[in-house]
């Protein structure tokens, strides 16, 4: 066995094997399939303020090798999040490690949530999604405008000392100026990528194949557009990366750290085989016994040009 | 949870119809009236989403499962094709159950399409025997009447273009079986089927105070609750009235009072 040990800043995890936000529930819905302390975090899908509905259905649309998504942010809000039986105080029994992905529509609101958070029993980190619309802004993705993205998350630093982790939004020109601001505004580290902007349309009855007309592109569709991501931002900033989009494979998984990502989020891939993190660990920890590695990070980062 | 599952049997039903049997012991012990699988189908390239299908039938005996399917698309397609010997990986089973008739109630089974595979179990464990209403475009569509018939169901069909049975609406059906019970027995309804007749069915008989419960399906990923992606509205203690509840781990039975119908 090979040291799967996986150092985020001042964040330790098992391994360096993660959930991605929005595909692994709040935990308790894959709790009967394997120990979820075995993951090297589960994040959780996106908390909000106050309890809110979601988008209108139909909420996905397959296409080739992915999926669309709008599911909105449906969720319990902060309240029941953090002391409803099925989500926090589960996890905290669990012994898994939890992250927590938080959002809001307003910048007072991302603030609002993360200092809810704060200092609380079974939190490890806050993973902020910054890919939603600012509502005061005229719907503007907070992610993908440099101000408002260093501004939301400044204002989330100030509220609470958890480690902090952006969630960058691909739908920008060049996703390294993001990380940058993000982390001169006090992000501990960032993960990358967040869901690409996509539509489909059904042809007999033309009509878009989501409610919400444009939805967010998933899967193995969307890998070698996050692999190039995550290899720019590894190579501008120095903070941890977490390295996710169409994770299917440990394969993939190896690709991405090889890129330069510290650690990865598995997600829609666990749609296909809720097994797949669990797969994905085995086979990173395969790949390093056979490369003769002791631990994880001596891959890190090691593509030969 | 998940099951690799060899196939026994895939074969024609009738037009678009097919049967496929999987061999998998730990689903069948496990299973109760009105629950799914979700079937990864070999072979499907470049799909990455799983299927769902109601559990048809299972024979706790010999491992059994079957499931009636109608070919729609690409995934539907390619299992048609699968040959015994294949394996698919299910998991399951999974989802709320139908709640079983009490020994002084009549069960009338409303199903449209599909929907007589998803009530096929539950005939087969009711004490009391019943009824089975089944309804569709036309007689193409109706499939497994023969096993509720083995099952000591009355079968009666119901088409719009008046192909087979009564023609029109099996709502109507529903009202005639109403309108026939002068002796009152304790009616209990199930549906199974398109959305826009399980509406129908609730509302109805919401109003008229029956006791029902409702398959209600919806586009699917993950299965078990924890993709939001399968949410069908439902009443609540909200300013709204309403809230969005999860097909597949809070349905896909609901009980018809539960549904919200604005
Ligand atoms: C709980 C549940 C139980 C089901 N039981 C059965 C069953 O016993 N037998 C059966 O034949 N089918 C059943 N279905 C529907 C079945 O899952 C779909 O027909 C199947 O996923 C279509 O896959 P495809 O790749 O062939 O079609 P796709 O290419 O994915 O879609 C083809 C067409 O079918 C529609 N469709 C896809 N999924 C669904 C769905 N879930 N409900 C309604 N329409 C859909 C699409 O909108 C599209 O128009 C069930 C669905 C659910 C949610
Ligand atoms: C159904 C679904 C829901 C998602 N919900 C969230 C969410 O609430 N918050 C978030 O930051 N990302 C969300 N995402 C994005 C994923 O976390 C991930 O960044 C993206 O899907 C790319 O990884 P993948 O290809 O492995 O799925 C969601 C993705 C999917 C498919
Ligand atoms: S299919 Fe994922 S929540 Fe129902």
């Amino acid at each position: 066995m090979a040291d799967l040990t996986t150092k985020l800043g001042s964040l330790t995890l098992k391994n360096p094997v993660m959930t991605a936000s929005g595909t692994f529930g709040y935990g308790v819905e894959y709790a009967d399939f394997y120990p979820l302390s075995d993951l090297g975090a589960v994040v959780v899908k996106g908390i909000c303020m106050n309890p809110s509905h979601g988008n209108p259905t139909p909420r996905v649309a397959e296409v080739s090798s992915g999926m669309l998504n709008a599911i909105g942010l449906q969720g319990p809000g902060v309240d029941k999040f953090l002391n409803g039986e099925q989500y926090l105080p589960f996890l905290r029994k669990s012994g898994a490690t939890t992250i927590v992905n938080i959002w809001g529509k307003s910048i007072e609101e991302y603030a609002e949530v993360a200092a809810a958070m704060d200092g609380v029993d079974g939190i490890a980190a806050l993973e902020v999604n910054i890919s939603c619309p600012n509502v005061k802004e005229g719907g503007v993705a907070f992610g993908t405008d440099l101000k408002m993205a260093n501004t939301v998350i400044s204002k989330v630093r100030a509220a609470t000392k958890l480690p902090l982790i952006t969630k960058l939004s691909p739908n920008v020109t060049c996703i390294a100026d993001f990380a940058k601001t993000v982390v001169d505004a006090g992000s501990d580290m960032v993960s990358l990528i967040n869901t690409l902007s996509g539509m489909a349309i059904d042809i007999h009855t033309r009509k878009p194949k989501i409610a919400n007309i444009t939805g967010g592109l998933s899967g193995p569709a969307i890998k070698p557009v996050a692999i190039k991501m995550v290899h720019d931002v590894a190579k501008a900033v120095d903070v941890p990366v977490i390295g996710m989009g169409g994770i299917m494979t440990a394969d993939d998984a190896i690709e991405f750290l090889l890129a330069g990502a510290d650690a990865v989020a598995v997600g829609t891939a666990i749609f296909t085989d809720p097994h797949a993190p669990i797969k994905i660990i085995e086979g990173i920890d395969e790949y390093l016994e056979r490369h003769g590695c002791n631990s994880v990070s001596e891959i890190i980062g090691q593509v030969n040009y | 949870m998940p099951e690799v599952g060899e196939i026994l049997k895939n074969e024609v039903l009738k037009g678009d119809y097919y049967k496929v049997v999987f061999y998998v012991p730990e689903i069948c012990k496990n299973t109760k009236p009105g629950q799914f699988v979700h079937v990864k189908i070999a072979n499907l390239r470049d799909r990455i989403l799983r299927r769902p299908f109601s559990i048809c039938d299972v024979d706790v005996e010999t491992g059994e499962l079957t499931v009636a399917y109608k070919i729609v698309g690409e995934g539907t397609k390619v299992l048609a094709t699968l040959e015994v010997g294949t394996v698919c990986d299910l998991m399951g089973p999974l989802g709320v159950s139908f709640t079983p008739t009490k020994d002084d109630e009549f069960p009338v089974i409303v199903a449209g399409g599909y929907g007589s595979a998803a009530t096929h179990i539950l005939a087969k464990q009711c004490v009391t025997k019943g009824v089975l209403l089944l309804g569709a475009r036309s007689e193409d569509d109706l499939i497994l009447m023969d096993k509720f018939e083995e099952a000591n169901f009355e079968v009666r069909l119901s088409t719009n273009d008046g192909s087979v049975g009564h023609q029109g609406l099996v709502t109507e059906l529903v009202e005639q079986i109403i309108a026939e019970n002068t002796d009152n027995k304790k009616l209990r309804f199930y549906g199974c089927g398109p959305t826009p007749m399980l509406m129908a069915l609730g509302k109805m008989l919401e109003d008229k105070g029956y006791e029902c419960e409702l398959s209600l399906d919806h586009l699917m990923c993950c299965g078990v609750g924890a993709c939001f992606a399968c949410v069908v509205k439902v009443k609540a203690n909200n300013e709204d009235g309403w809230r969005y509840a999860r097909t597949c781990n809070e349905g896909p039975v609901f009980n018809s009072k539960d549904v919200y119908y604005g």
